[in-house]
């Protein structure tokens, strides 16, 4: 069986911007009080506070090997396959994303290159291991039977992301594990957490979610009168009556 | 948001913490000029505590959303009345700026105005009397006394240069917000005032307080039912909680005698990484289409209820000069010392519960929710350079003049005497009054 091969689908500059807006509306602030704590300083600056937005940089070099980025492409579109019109993350760029992603020098950015760079290693040393051949190299369906070992047991809990960031700050470092254990314990949650989180913040992944606004509107409607009707019933359901 | 008449006479009512020199009726005329100015959309409910705005200051509020149609009821059914949040968001045009165009994240700043920020609000007007100019890149660390007592002037660096500047002035006015202001009067030391500027009280830096806020994210089965809908509107709550319980703390039913108030986030937002990143935590499937289906499903269905409540000052929080640790530019910086109060921890025990049964009552289940201690650091932070009636229980008299120095004024945060709930339009009402008092004191050759 031969994988089809991904080929990078945006350039590094709207892959940046990608990253940028993902990234800003809700933690940009955490990140940059972070990275002032940050414990090991990370091997490049990113773009710091107050970024020269008329030059613009690229402060950081990809990571991954081209391999990694097939890798990428189809664990990707394992965890969120293509479904009618909605396309599947390796045909909008999503694994240059995740390339992006921990190529950036801020704190959860590198505790994930760890992790995905481990997480690689592991997929293919497993798969040779079991079928003496490269993880590129087997079916879709070993790949997805790899892809299930690593899902957690336990369910993983909703945390946002700064509270994940403090947590590694309090618990010293992740590193001192052993790194199959840690491959095992987080890879997959995070991977899947840059994944979704990536998809979702593209137009194509705006369209199948149903997210319509960001449209200029001359007057905000108020509730209509069918969505009154709607949520008079689950509330009549609930015991809530008008 | 106001501040209510009982809030400036905590002490007054429960014995705890310090009440303000002045009462509601004092800064009033100044929260009226303030809302004028700046566009402040809402509603005057005339609920307890929860001051209304004359007539014609305020603008229209924002329509309700369908979510939030749904969690009012739900408030309501738990005895728990909904106020129109009062937003500095344009819903008609105002002063020569247009009404909000529903779209584009406000807290990344408008790009037409439509909301309130000093840089689009303030400071134009200011720069067109001719008599402002503004130094950037310029941190003060030190207000310069003279053998007279005076302030004479300020001590800064260039961020870029590194160099070392002075100006000159007849008057001083720090606002630096409440934690940095603190650190320039105990960084400006001098033989007259050895223990820092306009410490005399030594209270510069002591009773920092922040807002007790607890988070609860839950997920509704109900709002499954509605369609993809526009929901951005003000990229903000349309509607707040103001708090229900003074009745009940008159009577001694609660075990916390301060209030907060909910402000539920239950708007559609446009995803970012946290937005399905985290709520694919809350789904069935691990991965695949059933994934794919069930993120579609749930995505109009999440609902966040937040809490802002009052911390009363304690004598433990507060925040002194490190005396090794110094900044890039050789300055001392300031350490902080944290403790919640017991109230402070009971309150944030009611407001878990509080939001456990609102979303229990809607038929949802919470998805996440901050541990038993309030988290720190909600950045509304107030109180170092208290305000009082007399010099030696605060470090400001009620126009944020020192008690000390009389031409020093501080005008951010840190001279309120407590801290019921957001602060930035008290903020704004005390910084005008205090400047119209200044440019008074100025005329009269008082300063």
């Amino acid at each position: 069986v031969i994988t089809p091969q991904y080929l990078s689908k945006i350039s590094r500059r709207t892959t940046l911007q990608w990253f940028a807006a993902a990234v800003a509306a809700s933690s940009a602030h955490r990140y940059a009080s972070a990275m002032q704590k940050s414990a090991s300083p990370p091997p490049v600056k990113g773009y710091g506070t107050d970024p020269d937005l008329n030059h613009p940089t690229i402060p950081w070099a990809r990571t991954m090997t081209s391999h990694q980025l097939q890798v990428a492409a189809v664990i990707a579109d394992i965890i969120l396959p293509a479904s009618g019109s909605a396309p599947a993350p390796s045909a909008i760029g999503v694994p240059d994303f995740v390339d992006e992603w921990i190529s950036a020098p801020y704190p959860e950015q590198q505790a994930d290159r760890t992790i995905f760079l481990a997480g690689f290693e592991w997929l293919e040393s497993e798969a040779g291991r079991r079928w003496s051949r490269g993880f590129m190299e087997v079916e879709i369906s070993l790949q997805e039977q790899l892809l299930q070992v690593l899902i957690p047991k336990d369910k993983i809990t909703a945390t946002p992301a700064w509270a994940i960031l403090d947590q590694q700050h309090n618990s010293q470092d992740l590193s001192d594990r052993d790194p199959a254990t840690r491959v095992r314990e987080r890879f997959f949650s995070r991977f899947r957490y840059v994944v979704v989180g990536a998809y979702y913040t593209t137009s194509e992944g705006f369209k199948d979610i149903g997210y319509v606004g960001n449209v200029p509107l001359q007057s905000y409607p108020p509730v209509t009168e069918k969505e009154r009707a709607i949520l008079d019933e689950e509330l009549s359901k609930l015991g809530i009556h008008s | 948001l106001r501040y209510g008449p009982y809030d400036f006479k905590p002490y007054s009512r429960d014995g705890l913490g310090f009440d303000w020199p002045i009462t509601y009726e004092d800064v009033a005329p100044w929260y009226d000029k303030v809302e004028r100015l700046i566009g402040v959309a809402g509603a005057n409910e005339g609920l307890e505590n929860t001051p209304i705005s004359p007539p014609g200051v305020l603008l229209p509020p924002f329509p309700l959303r369908a979510s939030e149609y749904f969690v009012k009821r739900g408030f309501e059914s738990l005895g728990m009345s909904v106020a129109a949040a009062r937003l500095a968001i344009l819903t008609q045009p105002h002063q020569g700026r247009p009404a909000c165009l529903y779209a584009t994240p406000c807290l990344r700043g408008c790009a037409i105005a439509a909301n309130f920020q000093s840089p689009t609000v303030l400071i134009p007007p200011a720069r067109a009397t001719g008599n402002l100019e503004i130094r950037t890149h310029a941190l003060v660390y030190e207000v310069e006394s003279n053998n007279r007592g005076l302030a004479q002037g300020v001590n800064f660096v260039d961020r870029r240069s590194g160099r070392h500047h002075s100006v000159r002035a007849k008057a001083v006015v720090l606002a630096a917000s409440t934690c940095e202001s603190a650190r320039i009067l105990l960084n400006s030391k001098s033989t007259l005032f050895p223990q820092g500027l306009a410490n005399d009280s030594g209270l510069v830096g002591r009773y920092l307080t922040d807002t007790v806020s607890m988070y609860t994210l839950a997920q509704f089965p109900a709002l499954e039912k509605l369609a993809p809908r526009n929901d951005d509107g003000a990229s903000i709550f349309h509607m707040y909680v103001p708090w229900w319980g003074y009745k009940q703390q008159a009577r001694n039913e609660l075990d916390f005698p301060r209030g907060y108030h909910i402000q539920p986030y239950g708007n559609v937002t446009m995803p970012d990484m946290e937005t399905l990143g985290l709520r694919v935590n809350d789904a069935t499937a691990a991965y695949g289409s059933g994934l794919r289906e069930e993120l579609r499903r749930k995505y109009g269905s999440y609902f966040a209820l937040h809490g802002i409540g009052e911390m009363i000052p304690n004598a433990n929080t507060f925040v002194d000069l490190d005396p090794i640790v110094k900044d890039k530019w050789g300055i001392p910086v300031i350490r902080f010392h944290w403790q919640w109060g017991e109230y402070e921890l009971r309150q944030a025990a009611h407001q878990r519960r509080t939001f456990q049964a609102v979303i229990e009552r809607l038929g949802g289940k919470v998805v996440w929710e901050a541990s038993e201690t309030p988290p720190a650091g909600y950045l509304h932070e107030t109180g170092t350079t208290r305000m009082g009636a007399s010099a030696k229980d605060s470090v400001v008299n009620e126009f944020g003049q020192s008690w000390s120095v009389k031409n020093l004024f501080v005008v951010d945060g840190g001279i309120f005497a407590s801290h019921p709930r957001s602060p930035t339009l008290t903020i704004l009402a005390l910084s005008w009054r205090n400047s119209a008092y200044l440019a008074d004191e100025a005329r009269k050759g008082n300063l």
